[in-house]
């Protein structure tokens, strides 16, 4: 198969959504030294958008990973509108809103009313699929996922996702712009969870069903993971870091496009969500605080 | 000197690679070890590993000249079971047949004494089934080792139905003598690492098979965005295809769950040859010098 060519990018990227993922994207491309416009719809939550970035970039200061003057210039190159006009002139929309339906296609045909039929729009969904965003918008060949992993400054993959109707050049500009901000893309196919979380959700479910049946305790299955698998850490310790909401979050999206088993999320896990056992960011989850 | 448990004679059944890594272990741990298989050439090719294991780490400066002298003082070999009579414990890592491991433990009551420990180091058979061919079931227990055994600290240890607390506390202790790190698990098909991980590789196959990414992006999605030591492609041409069919289809017998089922690519790749590493050619093609294409 012959390789497009790619469109070379060069800015401004306009990211709708100053969340913790809006704010990791723009923060990379600006490092990067694209200048990056952010739409948020008010001034508090620009506000808070731009002091997690830079309490993150604060926090490489400390680390000694990021200089001062960098942090100044990526600060610098990051512009907060609540206005959609601002977007004029970007070449890359990345869409970041709430993993929403309804709220991702309002912001996209905002933006895409603004910066016309020649920019190239990715969207940062997680769970929805891409092939419905991308009929939200006009020229759906220009349009395909892009999704990052949290934290996006860290985690150094981008799914690039191939919709029904992405055209090959869209897929070959997303992965060099990818590249040239120090990512590592992979394109994969638009299907419930993408590649990762296609592999990662069936595999936690059986780990909560397992746990469940009393395969192992807690601590005991989660050693065993890592040091007969090597993963970095165990399930049960990822679950509680995640989040049991989103997990289930994740996992009834995943199941309700697929109607696959392995996707359900096992009854364990509604109790847990039910009960308020988060895990970490509520103080109680599978090792954290009592043993369920 | 052992960890704080006097040394022990421990019998190691069936010379293969998972025996020979036992031995390794055992040995090194400083207890009295007697290799035994049936077969003389392969026993012998047990005892040369064994060896040449221990000599390996002293040259790379992981073992003590003295230990390895002590281990090597204390390793025999032997072509019958009979030899393991004095056993405080027997392992037996003999082929992964329910009723050759059964009929071992058989025999071994008729050998053994009385109040020795047996363990079974199987990775996807029932342990309360092995054990039912013992005259004391009671005295079995399951260990399960990680491939490498000398390297991986990991041993899954699952209690037989009839499996008693003395002979389990007795384990915990002998594998903490050993170095290595236990889970306790329940007695289930492919336990607790293989359970997780063989219906993992096949929805990796399967992804692929669905034309969702190329294997060498798989990979790279699994190692960077799950950071995996490996990615599922590069991990099943090192453990080879027909191994993790057989794995994968014994686990799908007793379950029954599709996941577990090995995927149609992966009977067309044995059928064309394409074991992995082992047939230079898998998901990846190999040559002497390693990995060349994807």
């Amino acid at each position: 198969m012959m390789t497009p060519e790619p469109r070379r990018i060069v800015g401004p990227v306009a990211v709708l959504g100053f969340g913790t993922m809006g704010g990791g994207i723009a923060q990379l491309y600006a490092q990067a030294g694209f200048v990056v416009v952010v739409l948020e719809v008010s001034e508090e939550l620009l506000d808070r958008g731009r002091d997690r970035v830079d309490a993150f970039l604060q926090d490489g200061i400390r680390r000694g990973k990021v200089s001062e003057e960098s942090r100044e210039a990526t600060l610098g190159r990051i512009r907060g509108t609540t206005d959609p006009a601002e977007l004029a002139g970007a070449d890359l929309v990345i869409e970041a809103v709430a993993e929403e339906l309804d709220a991702k296609l309002s912001a996209l045909a905002l933006a895409a009313d603004v910066v016309g039929e020649g920019a190239i729009i990715g969207t940062n969904t997680s769970s929805l699929s891409v092939t419905e965003l991308a009929n939200g918008v006009p020229e759906p060949a220009r349009f395909a996922g892009l999704h990052f992993f949290n934290p996006a400054q860290l985690m150094p993959l981008v799914e690039v996702v191939r919709a029904l109707q992405t055209a090959d050049e869209t897929v070959a500009s997303l992965i060099d712009v990818s590249h040239r901000i120090g990512k590592e893309p992979v394109e994969v196919a638009d299907r419930p969870g993408f590649l990762v979380n296609s592999l990662l959700i069936p595999y936690l479910n059986q780990v909560i069903q397992s746990y469940d049946e009393g395969l192992s305790s807690a601590e005991d299955l989660d050693l065993a993971v890592e040091l007969g698998l090597g993963y970095p850490m165990g399930p049960l310790k990822l679950l509680d870091l995640i989040g049991l909401d989103v997990h289930l979050h994740a996992a009834e999206a995943a199941y309700s496009q697929t109607r696959r088993p392995e996707f359900a999320p096992p009854p364990l896990l509604r109790k847990m969500v039910a009960a308020g056992y988060l895990g970490k960011k509520t103080g109680r989850g599978f090792r954290t605080g009592a043993e369920p | 000197m052992t960890h704080g448990l006097v040394q022990q004679t421990v019998g190691v059944v069936g010379a293969g690679t998972m025996g020979a890594g036992i031995a390794i272990t055992v040995a090194r741990a400083g207890h009295r070890t007697i290799l035994v298989d049936l077969d003389d050439a392969r026993l012998q090719d047990g005892l040369d590993r064994v060896i040449r294991f221990l000599n390996r780490s002293v040259e790379l400066g992981k073992l003590e000249p003295e230990r390895r002298h002590g281990a090597l003082a204390g390793l025999s070999g032997a072509t019958a079971l009979d030899a393991l009579g004095d056993c405080d414990v027997v392992i037996e890592a003999v082929y992964e047949d329910l009723a050759l491991k059964a009929e071992t433990f058989g025999r071994l009551s008729g050998i053994c004494r009385r109040d020795a420990v047996f363990h079974t180091n199987t990775s996807t058979l029932s342990v309360t089934a092995i054990a039912a061919g013992a005259t004391w079931p009671e005295r079995v227990v399951g260990t399960h080792y990680c491939n490498p055994a000398p390297l991986m600290k990991l041993v899954e240890v699952a209690r037989a139905r009839q499996t008693g607390e003395e002979a389990y506390q007795q384990t915990l202790r002998f594998l903490e003598s050993l170095g290595k790190i236990c889970a306790t698990v329940q007695d289930t098909p492919g336990f607790l690492v293989n359970r997780f991980l063989i219906p993992f590789e096949n929805d990796c196959i399967r992804a692929l098979e669905a034309g969702v990414a190329t294997a060498a992006s798989i990979d790279r999605a699994v190692e960077l965005g799950l950071r995996y030591p490996m990615g599922p492609f590069r991990l099943l041409d090192i453990v080879g295809l027909d191994i993790h069919r057989a794995v994968s289809l014994a686990l799908y017998e007793q379950l029954r769950d599709p996941r577990l089922a090995p995927p149609p690519l992966v009977d067309r790749m044995i059928a064309a040859g394409e074991l992995g590493r082992k047939t230079g050619s898998g998901f990846y093609t190999y040559d002497t010098a390693g990995m060349f294409g994807g």
